[in-house]
């Protein structure tokens, strides 16, 4: 048989030997539980970028808990809470005078709110498959939302391939702060759904190919309520192609990964995401991982520089940065330590945008365009 | 199993060792009447004594033993061919004389994996004398299982040794990687090399201990099921992979290709592997 010769003796014997009983799909074998805290600090806004307003930006602390539990022979549960406090201001508009770069109205250094959400999701497994039931809720002050997720996989080729298939819906309602005071909608809402489907495949002794794309439609109230003017489509239709390639060298004990993204969706906004990572073991129980990630996005087809007042307001715009047209820069190193039940990690991240940075020469500088610090501190441990 | 076994665990209490332990001898001792072609009952006499008569219905794990040696089959051209044992009755222990071709003949007639008829649910060898052997897959099979269980039962420290096949999962005490010694090719009881495994598989095969001495003229206990005559293979082949299975296999095909053959394959299959010729001289990425 032509074909099987040139499949290479790792790939055919591994696969073959994956497929006997004792090498079939097992649940965790013990319960895991984390905790992990994460300071995000935005940077000021550069002199002369704002015309009114606290040029102070955000300041969020996320704290996260979960954990994961083997059920009987062949379920696991798992649930993931996670609390968020954020502090500080955000651009309510952008303002563009004729020969002047555009400026931006934020809001006060006023705002506090929380943010918490809870997560509970089950899995059972099979001998080629598994599938996963997850609920999501998540309340902060203006803002609720449900969702509901069904995951499945099954492996092929002796568990050198795995199909993921996954759907989900989600409802969100809205309810924005001062809303009679600053002539804010009172109340909205939005729905989601989502379709995604995913190969993996192992490509040889030291290699893995994990593909994917996704599609998601959103319709409700999607506008920001806080922004001055900001008026969007009832409906968004977004989708995702993405491919993640992981390679272990062995000489220099090492992983190499390699992540692209592409992303489109029909308010006109087209983005690439490539991220490289390598997972460097420098001891048995320590690795450090530096990594760098790049985004460019086009602008929506209904951004403007400046919000327009002249215009009606069933016209759809938005001076969102966000929406503009952009790119970004982040740098993050992150430190493992691992025994053999627990482990500690440290990770830091700095992220940079900027108009110059995207692949779009035309776009123009939004003043709102972020750069933050983040800082995380995550401890796991099997009991 | 027909070899010295030994099973390493680091538990958190002897009681939960102890019942391990025994959890271990008990799969051990199944594998062993499921497969040993010296019980009349196993599955291995049920097949052979039925050759050229009827099929013999198998379950979910021979049929995966089955399927995983023929893909053996395949990547050694049919060098490693389960149907081969019946050189036994040529190449019988401590021969002192080279056989006869026609005998040689006789029983090369009998050998091919290809002949073996196989599906899901039943197996056949078509001819009277045709033999099937799971030596040379569930010893290291039923290390890989035996691993498998001792995790099962919330053990997550391990190693278990069948012959000289390593099976090792976890940290030792000292949480680092369980030291294993590769026996010396010649030199009994010493080590040529050592080699740190972690969620790793070691198999050895070849070495001292068996050959063929006629006429002053020792021959490789490793015949080639093609011609029926001994291989000028290698002096030992060992080889690290995931699971025991894989690395037990691959290791004995390094030993049945003929030598410069083997260190060709060996270097192209992907796995990490040391192979030691009959000088001697060592190759391989195993042990730098």
């Amino acid at each position: 048989m032509a074909v099987s010769a040139k499949i290479s003796p790792w790939v055919a014997l591994t696969g073959a030997a994956l497929a006997l009983p004792a090498f079939s799909a097992a649940p965790p074998d013990q319960m895991q539980i984390g905790v992990k805290t994460t300071a995000y600090r935005e940077s000021d806004q550069a002199k002369g970028t704002v015309l009114v307003g606290s040029e102070q930006r955000y300041d969020i602390n996320v704290n996260q808990f979960y954990l994961i539990t083997p059920v009987g022979r062949n379920w696991s549960f798992a649930v993931d809470v996670s609390r968020e406090a954020m502090s500080g201001a955000s651009p309510w508009g952008t303002l563009s005078a004729i020969g002047a770069d555009s400026q931006l109205v934020m809001s006060g250094a006023t705002i506090e709110e929380a943010r918490n959400e809870l997560s509970l999701g089950v899995t059972r497994y099979s001998e080629q498959s598994s599938v996963a039931v997850s609920l999501t809720g998540s309340k902060e002050n203006d803002y609720e939302a449900k969702a509901l997720a069904v995951n499945a996989e099954w492996d092929f080729n002796n568990k050198l391939s795995t199909l993921a298939v996954g759907l989900s819906y989600s409802s969100d309602e809205l309810a924005p702060t001062d809303a009679l005071m600053f002539g804010r909608i009172s109340s909205e809402t939005k729905n989601s759904r989502s379709v995604s489907v995913g190969w993996t495949q192992v490509l040889g002794r030291s290699s893995v190919l994990q593909s994917g794309m996704s599609i998601t439609d959103h319709r409700g109230y999607l506008s920001d309520p806080y922004k001055l003017r900001d008026i969007r489509p009832s409906e968004r239709l977004q989708t995702v192609v993405n491919f993640r390639y992981r390679h272990f060298i062995e000489s220099v004990n090492s992983s190499l990964h390699l992540d692209y993204r592409f992303y489109h969706d029909d308010f006109g906004i087209r983005s690439h995401t490539l991220r490289s990572a390598w997972y460097q073991n420098l001891t048995e129980q320590f690795q450090l991982i530096p990594g760098i990630r790049y985004y460019s996005q086009n602008q929506a087809d209904f951004y403007v520089a400046g919000d327009d007042y002249s215009l009606a307001d069933t016209v759809f715009q938005s001076s969102d940065y966000r929406l503009s047209g952009f790119g970004a820069l982040t740098f993050g190193l992150q430190g493992r330590f691992s025994r053999r039940d627990w482990s500690v990690s440290v990770n830091f991240e700095r992220y940079l945008s900027s108009a110059s940075y995207g692949l779009d020469a035309s776009a123009r500088q939004h003043p709102g365009l972020l750069r933050f610090n983040l800082l995380s501190l995550g401890f796991d441990i099997k009991l | 199993m027909g070899c010295p076994c030994e099973v390493r665990l680091l538990a958190d209490s002897t009681e939960m060792a102890q019942q391990t332990a025994q959890a271990c001898t008990s799969e051990a001792q199944r594998f062993e009447r499921k497969y040993s072609r010296y019980l009349d009952a196993s599955v291995t006499s049920s097949i052979n004594r039925s050759a050229g008569l009827s099929v013999t219905p198998i379950d979910p794990e021979t049929y995966g033993l089955l399927q995983y040696a023929g893909v053996c089959s395949e990547q050694s051209n049919g060098l490693f061919d389960i149907t081969s044992g019946v050189l036994r009755q040529v190449w019988y222990k401590n021969r002192q004389t080279l056989p006869e071709q026609q005998a040689l003949d006789q029983i090369t007639r009998l050998i091919g994996w290809h002949k073996v008829i196989l599906t899901e649910n039943d197996v056949f060898l078509p001819e009277r004398g045709m033999e099937i052997d799971f030596g040379g897959v569930v010893k290291e099979y039923a290390a890989d299982a035996i691993a498998m269980q001792i995790k099962a039962s919330g053990i997550s420290s391990g190693l278990v040794s069948l012959g000289g096949d390593i099976v090792a999962f976890g940290s030792t005490s000292d949480n680092a990687p369980w030291p294993v010694g590769i026996v010396h090719p010649t030199e009994k009881d010493s080590a040529i090399a050592t080699i740190y495994l972690q969620d790793r598989a070691l198999a050895t095969s070849g070495g001292y201990e068996r050959y063929f001495d006629i006429q002053g003229k020792r021959y490789s206990h490793l015949i080639n099921p093609h011609t029926g005559w001994p291989v000028d293979s290698l002096l030992s082949v060992s080889v690290s992979a995931d699971q025991a299975i894989v690395a037990g296999s691959v290791s004995s095909i390094g030993l049945l290709f003929e030598r410069h053959a083997a260190l060709e394959w060996l270097a192209h299959s992907g796995f990490a592997y040391l192979a030691v010729d009959q000088d001697l001289n060592c190759y391989g990425t195993l042990a730098d």
